[in-house]
C-alpha cells in the first residue's frame, strides 16, 4: 500500500536542525517542525562502540510527497548522518491522510501540487 | 473403589454455569487506531486540542515546536511567529474523516489558526485496558450507535 505523503522524522544533535532543513529543501521539501528532545542512548552501548552521544536532541518532522522521500533520506544521511557531527538518524512514516497543505505555485489550478510539505 | 469414590465426588460437584451470553452482543472487529499530528500556532494549541478532544480522543500530547519555514515563506503565508505546537493525538480510524473535515474547516475559519495535520496508522498497542482507553471503548455502549462523544461537537 502506498500513500501520497510520508512524514520524515530526523533526530539530530541540538543545533543541526538548520542543516537538516537545508539538505531536505535541496530535494524539494518545503518546511518542517522542530521539537526539542533528550536522547537516552545506552551508556554500555556508547562504551562498546566508542562513541559519545550528546543527550540534547532536535527532532525534525518534515511532511513530503512519497516520491521525494528516498532522495531526502539519502540527503539527510549524507548531511547529518551518524558519521557527521550531527549524528542524526532519519526514518519515514506512512501518512494516510493530510489536511492544511499550502498551494504555492501561481499556476496551480486547484489541484494539490507535489512538494508542499509545509509542516 | 477409590476410582468410584473419585467419580462420585466429581459428580457431586455443581456443574459450572457457562457465562450468560450477552444479548445483542455484536461481533465487531477492533477499531484501528491512528496517530494524528497537528501542527498549529502555539497560541492555538489549546483550542485545537479541545476540538480534537471532542471526538472521543482520550490521549493527546502537546509538544512545543518551532517552524522552519523561511521568512519569505512566512510572509507569504502571513505567519510571523515561528512558535508552533505539535499536538499528537491517538484517534480511531472511523473518526478520522470527521476529524480531518473539522480541522480543514477550522484551519480556514479560525483567525491565525492556519496549520497542518496528518495521520500515521498505528500497527499495534499492548494491553486490553490500554487499547480500550485509546479507542474510547466503553463497556455496554451500543455498537450500532457508537460513542456519543464521537459525534461532531
Amino acid at each position: 500500500m502506498t500513500f501520497s505523503h510520508e512524514c520524515i522524522v530526523c533526530i539530530v544533535n541540538t543545533g543541526f536542525s538548520d542543516a537538516v532543513m537545508d539538505a531536505a529543501r535541496e530535494f524539494g521539501a518545503r518546511g518542517g517542525t522542530v521539537i526539542h528532545g533528550r536522547g537516552t542512548a545506552s551508556r554500555e552501548a556508547e562504551r562498546f562502540f566508542g562513541i559519545s552521544i550528546q543527550p540534547d536532541k532536535e527532532l525534525v518532522l518534515i511532511l513530503v510527497p512519497h516520491d521525494l522521500t528516498d532522495k531526502i533520506l539519502h540527503a539527510l544521511y549524507r548531511a547529518v548522518g551518524l558519521k557527521t557531527p550531527g549524528q542524526g538518524i532519519a526514518f519515514s512514516l506512512p501518512v494516510d491522510q493530510v489536511v492544511g497543505l499550502s498551494v504555492f505555485s501561481p499556476d496551480a489550478s486547484g489541484e494539490a501540487p507535489a512538494g508542499n510539505g509545509d509542516a | 473403589m477409590e476410582q468410584n469414590e473419585t467419580k462420585r465426588r466429581r459428580s457431586d460437584r455443581p456443574e459450572k454455569k457457562s457465562a450468560p451470553k450477552k444479548k445483542n452482543a455484536a461481533l465487531t472487529a477492533p477499531k484501528k487506531l491512528k496517530l494524528l499530528f497537528t501542527v498549529v500556532d502555539r497560541k492555538k494549541a489549546e483550542l485545537f486540542s479541545d476540538l480534537i478532544g471532542g471526538y472521543g480522543v482520550n490521549l493527546q500530547i502537546v509538544l512545543a515546536g518551532e517552524g522552519t519555514a523561511k521568512t519569505e515563506t512566512l510572509r507569504l503565508l502571513g505567519l510571523d511567529d515561528t512558535a508552533r505546537a505539535v499536538i499528537v493525538s491517538v484517534i480511531r480510524d472511523d473518526k478520522a474523516p470527521a476529524i480531518f473535515e473539522m480541522l480543514e474547516e477550522k484551519f480556514e475559519s479560525v483567525r491565525g489558526g492556519k496549520g497542518i495535520a496528518w495521520s500515521v496508522p498505528m500497527t499495534s498497542a499492548v494491553g486490553v485496558a490500554i487499547y480500550q482507553f485509546l479507542s474510547d471503548y466503553r463497556e455496554g455502549q451500543d455498537p450500532a450507535r457508537g460513542n456519543e462523544r464521537g459525534s461532531r461537537p
